[in-house]
């Protein structure tokens, strides 16, 4: 049964493509297990509690085969907090990506290769239809109780399955099936898909993978009828609507608020929260969790900072207010744009922090997505042109952009991974870069946009002014607006008439990637297309995939809504779920590259610049954090560089 | 006769309240996209990914798909049987987010009121008695700087000169230690502490304003023939002034106490913003801006009734101090 497939690397490309695939499932189980070490060190207070006889032994607290994390620099001390920054309300991820999603998988703090968490160890069969995880022995939730597969099989079986609770998330299957779940025994569990599924490790990593092991069944499943004869009266007593949110009031779910707002909620957190976030909180604060499951190479039980404190500041200036005035630890979310660098970079000393560099695997700041699915038929035909769009690509002079927008900091670049990536891809970055207005024009000419009108701008074909608008967010990214007054004036020159059209979020987000209502649209092409990332610049899978959101519709519900996208999309959308599914990581990335190559002869979408690196600031005298991190949502940056094992220098 | 003034008003109140609230949550509803399209940018813009399918399902829990007056007929009969639904951010019930929030709106209002009215009425009556003095130039500069300067500008230049020169944090209302404590004599003496920083920064505009209303009004009665009568009649000149002009200069005081009420929830809202303050403002602003419509709705319906309230309030104190609003 288990797994036969070996594979070699070789270079750089097999290092990065190691942690990506399945083939790596092996490496860390040895590391790991072999540790069998004994947890001997505990925080200060905790001792305390032991002595008192409130608490079990740490040893008992961690089990008998806890995670062992080799800090990046130095074995830590106990102590202290850290202080971080939320923006308002809705800043709930700001929290996830401090505490971490405790999936049973993690990416490694290279966002390399994806290693065990949660579970001690995994194995996959040769298909990678089968995955059996191995839990921890003695892993206990934050109030003590044991953790076992029961857990994992209530939150698979009674959640994620559960279609009166939520729909299934899409990664929970293949084909349209879902996964089936089975207990072998009580720490191992086996998931099962119908179709080979090469990428849900990486699902499994990321932050919205957390659902097998985010409830605790002990406490959650009082809120469900299933378990609780007299739930309705307690839907009463909590003022709840129905079941499903007295759950969301008390468990949380992924992506609300409500995930930080019961401090009775157990979790698998290192932290866990005692001043929750709620409605009217003006402050998070979460406290140690004395049962965390992760202890350092001597055996020192994790985390060593005490207190996370997160004041929650209105909007972002309050944020980098409190950030120049040395009362922020951490700051990296919202704070981290290239006009605040020199606010920033001037108050180090005041504010005792330096900088470290938050850095994308690829991509480029700002995309424009022309709606090649366009509600209006003239522009519709006209995007539709291959020429139309190299004429605009060649008539962007990107170098003066880059000079005076983002004050020379940047390379021009259309989109996807860099140079050292193995998934770099040479014709989609680089290909129609130079600024050449004559072939611009000649191209155009060449479209039937040769007639003038009086202001010396192109006529459409039937003689009326051909002028379009782009969608764009200023609230975003502040160079956006900045770069498309650049761009305006540059098209202008080859008689292009484009209107900026800057809205609010909510607004654009409606009227584009709901409703379609858009003539183009400019969004970042920070995507890349590691495993569990979606590559929405190359094939339409996303609601930011806004050069044909009807395509995407068209994919999400298998044919039934949207639009029938052109043979080159659905060739890219067959090849997008045949590399999901490949356990070879080879095989996978000659995959991705064929859609990338077909992407880049249709050149669907416009980009500027590289996606530079952005910087966030960390308070002198706090240790094991790296000067670099990878930055993505996939790696929720900055939890993979394990912040508990951040600890404060005497 | 003034019973019965006051019931006719308060009958009045009702179908106003419901044309209110109707148009108000209409008003909430016209913003294109709603809960989930606003979530799922925010989400979006943060660099986040969301569960489509998820989205979906919560837009059909929360009867986001339904016709605009089911919506609101579901939310006010519900709501005025005192259950003002769940926010759809914070999945918990209306009415436990808004009481704290309204409590420390109320008390930064009213302690508002209180300095503006101690500062103002004095200074108002100043100025008019010695007009064209130096000292009522003076005043009158000061008024006028502090009513030109807008109070979020205020509370950033304070805020900025705070950090960047004291080390200090001027913002929010209480210390870290009190911020989730319950109520005790310590923590209201941390409420005092702070307190005083929102005060002053709302408090000079209506100062400001207040000044020169009063300072009007009282220039207006001192030449009147009465004044001259009980000047004549040998009456002392500072219980002269504050019997009868001041009497009736202090009219537009009570008359705009009724704009007071609703200013507790929405009054000063980018202020609260700039300087964190935990009142009921940034959470209005930030329910309209979600489009949490069951929250933004429960205090546009205080809103409403607040206003309703205050202006009875007002005409009622009117009625009692003015002799002539009376017998009209």
């Amino acid at each position: 049964m288990k797994r036969t497939t070996t594979y070699v690397t070789s270079g750089s490309v097999g290092r990065v493509m190691a942690g990506l695939m399945l083939g790596v499932a092996f490496v860390p189980l040895m590391a790991f297990s072999a540790a069998a070490q004994d947890a001997i060190g505990e925080a200060p207070a905790l001792a305390e509690n032991v002595a008192a006889g409130e608490l079990p032994p740490v040893a008992e607290r961690v089990g008998s085969e806890p995670a062992v994390i080799t800090p990046l620099e130095a074995i830590g001390s106990y102590g202290g907090e850290l202080r971080t920054g939320l923006r308002g309300s809705s800043d709930h991820n700001g929290i996830l990506r401090v505490v971490g999603p405790q999936g049973l998988v993690r990416w490694d703090p290279h966002y390399t290769e994806v290693v065990p968490n949660v579970a001690d160890s995994f194995d996959v069969d040769a298909e990678g239809k089968v995955f059996t995880f191995h839990l921890r022995e003695g892993m206990k939730w934050s109030d003590g109780t044991p953790f076992t597969a029961d857990d994992v099989m209530f939150n698979v079986e009674d959640l994620i399955l559960n279609d009166e609770f939520a729909p299934t998330p899409a990664r929970y299957t293949t084909g349209g099936e879902p996964m089936k779940a089975e207990k072998l025994d009580d720490y191992t569990v086996r998931f099962t898909f119908t179709q080979p599924y090469g990428d849900f490790l990486a699902e499994l990593a990321a932050p919205l993978g957390q659902n097998p092991v985010l409830y605790s069944k002990n406490y959650c499943s009082q809120f469900m009828p299933k378990y609780n004869d007299n739930i309705d009266d307690l839907i009463v007593a909590e003022n709840a609507a129905d079941w499903q949110n007295l759950f969301l009031q008390k468990c949380g779910d992924l992506e609300i608020p409500a995930r930080w707002g019961n401090p009775e909620r157990p979790t698998l957190d290192p932290w866990i929260v005692t001043e929750p976030y709620s409605g009217g909180a003006t402050r998070v604060v979460m406290e140690r969790n004395p049962y965390f499951w992760q202890i350092d190479t001597e055996g020192n039980q994790l985390p060593y900072i005490d207190k996370l404190v997160m004041p929650i500041g209105a909007d972002t200036e309050s944020l980098i207010l409190a950030a120049i005035g040395g009362r922020i630890d951490y700051g990296l979310r919202h704070i981290d744009t290239p006009d605040n660098r020199p606010v920033l970079a001037e108050n180090r000393e005041a504010g005792d922090y330096h900088f470290f560099e938050a850095a994308p695997p690829g991509g480029s700041n700002m995309v424009i997505d022309f709606n090649l699915t366009s509600k209006n038929p003239e522009l519709k035909k006209i995007f539709n042109e291959k020429d139309f769009r190299v004429a605009m690509s060649l008539g962007m002079d990107r170098q003066a952009i880059i000079d005076t927008v983002m004050l020379g900091d940047g390379e021009p670049w259309q989109h996807g991974p860099f140079e050292d990536h193995p998934y770099y891809h040479e014709q989609t970055s680089t290909q129609f870069l130079e600024y050449d207005p004559e072939k611009a024009n000649a191209l155009l000419d060449g479209l039937g946009l040769d007639q003038r009108g009086p202001d010396g701008m192109r006529l459409l074909p039937n003689g009326e002014p051909f002028t379009f608008k782009i969608d764009v967010i200023p609230t975003f990214d502040p160079t956006w607006v900045d770069a498309l007054q650049l761009i305006q004036q540059q098209w202008a020159e080859i008689g292009v008439d484009m209107e900026i059209n800057a809205m609010e979020r909510t607004f654009f987000y409606q009227r584009t990637s709901e409703s379609n209502e858009h003539d183009a649209a400019v969004w970042n092409g920070r995507q890349s297309w590691v495993s569990g990332q979606l590559p929405h610049q190359i094939v339409p899978v996303s609601h930011d995939s806004r050069y044909g959101i009807p395509w995407v519709n068209w994919y999400e519900s298998n044919g039934e809504g949207g639009e029938e996208p052109p043979a080159s999309v659905k060739k890219r959308l067959e090849l997008f779920d045949k590399a999901r599914g490949l356990a070879d990581p080879d095989e996978r990335r000659a995959t991705m590259l064929e859609m990338a190559s077909i992407a880049a002869d249709e050149f669907e979408v416009i980009g500027l610049s590289k996606a530079l690196p952005t910087y966030g600031i960390v308070k002198n005298g706090l240790r094991n954090v790296p000067e670099s991190m990878p930055s993505s949502w996939s790696f929720p940056t900055p939890s993979p560089t394990l912040l508990q094992t951040w600890y404060w220098a005497d | 006769m003034l019973l019965l003034y006051i019931l006719r008003r308060i009958v009045w109140s009702v179908p106003l309240l419901f044309a209110v609230t109707l148009i108000a949550f209409a008003l909430i509803s016209a913003p294109p996209g709603d809960y989930i399209t606003s979530f799922a940018a925010k989400l979006s813009e943060s660099g986040d990914v969301v569960d489509q399918a998820r989205l979906d399902a919560l837009r059909e829990r929360y009867g986001l798909d339904e016709p605009f007056l089911l919506q609101y007929w579901y939310w006010i009969s519900n709501a005025i049987r005192g259950d003002f639904g769940i926010s759809f951010e914070w999945q918990q019930p209306v009415s436990t987010l808004i009481w704290e929030r309204m409590s420390l709106s109320v008390t930064l209002a009213l302690a508002t009121l209180m300095f503006t009215w101690a500062l103002a009425l004095p200074i108002g009556i100043y100025s008019a008695v010695r007009k064209y003095s130096i000292g009522d130039y003076l005043v009158t500069t000061i008024g006028f700087i502090g009513l030109a300067t807008p109070n979020f500008l205020f509370a950033l230049v304070l805020m900025y000169i705070a950090v960047v020169h004291f080390g200090s944090d001027v913002s929010g209302l209480f210390s870290d230690e009190y911020l989730d404590a319950p109520w005790s004599w310590a923590k209201f003496v941390d409420l005092a502490k702070h307190i005083w920083i929102p005060v002053i920064i709302l408090g000079t505009s209506a100062t400001a304003s207040l000044v020169r209303i009063m300072r009007a009004n009282l220039l207006d009665e001192l030449h009147r023939p009465y004044v001259t009568t009980a000047r004549a009649k040998g009456l002392s000149e500072f219980r002269l002034i504050m019997k009868y002009p001041v009497r009736i200069a202090i009219n537009p005081f009570v008359s705009t106490i009724g704009w007071a009420f609703p200013q507790l929830i929405s009054g000063a809202v980018i202020t609260a913003v700039v300087l964190s303050l935990p009142t009921a403002g940034p959470l209005m602003l930030q329910a309209l801006l979600a489009q949490d419509m069951y929250l933004a709705g429960a205090f546009i319906l205080l809103l409403c009734c607040l206003s309703i309230i205050g202006m009875l309030v007002s005409d009622i104190l009117l009625a009692v101090i003015d002799p002539r609003i009376r017998f009209r």
